[in-house]
């Protein structure tokens, strides 16, 4: 998943607040709809919070391709979730990686952003591409691969918008080395988006119930 | 290494809950409200100052506070690889053009990369508030029950995003060792070594297919067991917390009123837009 590897003191104060509104009125709207429900699904509540902790229990396994990278698995959170319950899971698992230095406390508004995008672009296309594409692992790997590359535009729009503190440098110049990173995340989104085509592909044939799906 | 604990380079939730269980210091009985307005402050200010030397001294009296209440220091250095790693994948590529004395140049054929005083000034500020805000944060862990932190998690955020928070937190715990479990399984029957990017990509997905179906049946399960319970969809965490005293208020002022002063007679400040 696209994720402002930066830490906190990275934004001005100004910046850090506007994301955070931001976070706080998507967050805010997801509580809603989930609340506005006609009938409060409860096993949906357990279902999202043990989603929260697989996905933060996978973030923390260093995949042994290129040196090293980490996934987060945002589009597979919002293809089993929903976008609703998926904008929560990113939010908690934000400030849970906040509380072990994975990202600042100050960047969770701008990341839980940046993951939104990802999840409600994921689940999005995964169910817009249901009749076009039926094969579950390249329905899953392009909706995954879709979510990620909105979600590093949306990172490279932020920090150009918010700058980062100490650094001088011109629009272009910030933008030539966001490039090269953008670059860096959509190697590692093919890899996820790989892995969620498989896990899905997987979950397809084992439970098929959790992504919808009637048992044959 | 705990049964959790995935990788060395990332704090261990059990060694971590386990300090913050044995309230073997001082810091334990302060109030959590209090370490709480302390992150909002010490975040605050590392937002405000771009200073290095102000950075260096709060890291300083940060890490002297982490250390005097008896806190793994060692393991603390350790775990400072990922906020590290972060900062230089990151700002690493900012600082070769940025504008100042040049220390040293390094010709690319197309293009010229020039490192700066400017530029390294810029990373280890950077570097500096991350380890600020990665020490205060471990030792605010470290330092306060589980059952503070689930009541806090109670009282700040709203239904039905505390539920999922509360749940998720209780279950971290077994999803960690499960995944850890079948990484240790993986390997001990030769998958940790690396083969093609295919069969290594299959490997980990169907580790990653098995955590979230061992999470979702064990989530079913638990959702039973609470419901026989009496679970009525509201999980509450009705843990008192402990009120901050006199001393943690006047410390926390006095902490809030020399940001103030540190900020505004700077003569230039920066840090708020």
């Amino acid at each position: 998943m696209a994720h402002i590897h930066l830490e906190d003191g990275s934004f001005s104060l100004f910046f850090a607040l506007v994301w955070w509104t931001a976070a706080i009125v998507l967050v805010g709207i997801a509580v809603w709809l989930m609340r506005s429900e006609k009938k409060p699904d409860r096993r949906r509540i357990t279902l999202a919070a043990f989603c929260t902790a697989a996905a933060f229990a996978i973030f923390q396994v260093s995949l042994p391709f290129f040196g090293g990278v980490h996934i987060n698995l945002t589009p597979l959170i919002g293809i089993l979730a929903g976008p609703a319950a998926g904008s929560l899971v990113v939010l908690i698992i934000n400030i849970l990686s906040a509380a072990i230095g994975h990202g600042g406390w100050g960047l969770i508004g701008a990341n839980t952003v940046i993951n939104i995008v990802e999840v409600f672009v994921g689940f999005t296309c995964f169910h817009l591409l249901k009749s076009t594409i039926p094969d579950l692992f390249s329905r899953a790997g392009i909706a995954t691969l879709a979510g990620l590359f909105c979600g590093n535009i949306v990172m490279i729009l932020i920090i150009i918008i918010s700058g980062v503190q100490g650094v001088n440098q011109s629009t272009g110049q910030i933008l030539t080395g966001l490039s090269l990173i953008a670059a860096v995340n959509m190697g590692v989104a093919v890899i996820e988006a790989f892995i969620t085509g498989l896990v899905v592909a997987y979950i397809g044939k084992v439970r098929p119930d959790l992504l919808g799906i009637e048992r044959s | 290494m705990s049964s959790t604990m995935i990788s060395s380079h990332i704090p261990d939730l059990d060694l971590i809950t386990s300090y913050a269980q044995r309230e073997g210091t001082f810091f334990s009985r302060v109030s959590p409200w209090t370490k709480f307005t302390g992150l909002f402050l010490v975040v605050l200010l590392i937002t405000l100052t771009r200073n290095l030397v102000i950075c260096g001294v709060l890291y300083l009296i940060i890490l002297g506070v982490y250390a005097s209440a008896g806190l793994p220091v060692k393991k603390l250095f350790a775990w400072y690889t990922l906020p590290v790693l972060f900062v230089i994948s990151l700002v690493g590529i900012m600082v070769w053009t940025e504008p100042g004395t040049p220390l040293f140049s390094w010709d690319l054929g197309l293009v010229t990369l020039t490192l700066t005083d400017n530029g390294v000034i810029l990373i280890f500020t950077l570097l500096l508030k991350a380890l600020i805000s990665v020490t205060y944060s471990l030792f605010f862990l470290m330092t306060t029950r589980y059952q503070h932190f689930s009541a806090m998690i109670y009282r700040i955020f709203p239904a039905p995003l505390d539920q999922i928070f509360l749940l998720a937190y209780r279950f971290l715990f077994l999803t960690l060792s499960m995944t850890g479990a079948i990484f240790k399984a993986v390997r001990s029957r030769g998958g940790g070594i690396i083969r093609s990017i295919r069969v290594q990509g299959r490997i980990f997905a169907e580790v990653f297919a098995l955590v979230f179906i061992r999470s979702f049946d064990r989530a079913e399960r638990v959702h039973q067991a609470m419901i026989a319970r009496g679970y009525n969809g509201k999980y509450e965490a009705g843990t008192v917390i402990p009120k901050p005293g006199f001393s943690g208020i006047f410390l926390m002022s006095a902490f809030a009123c020399a940001i103030a002063i540190i900020v505004l007679g700077m003569p230039n400040p920066g840090g708020f837009f």
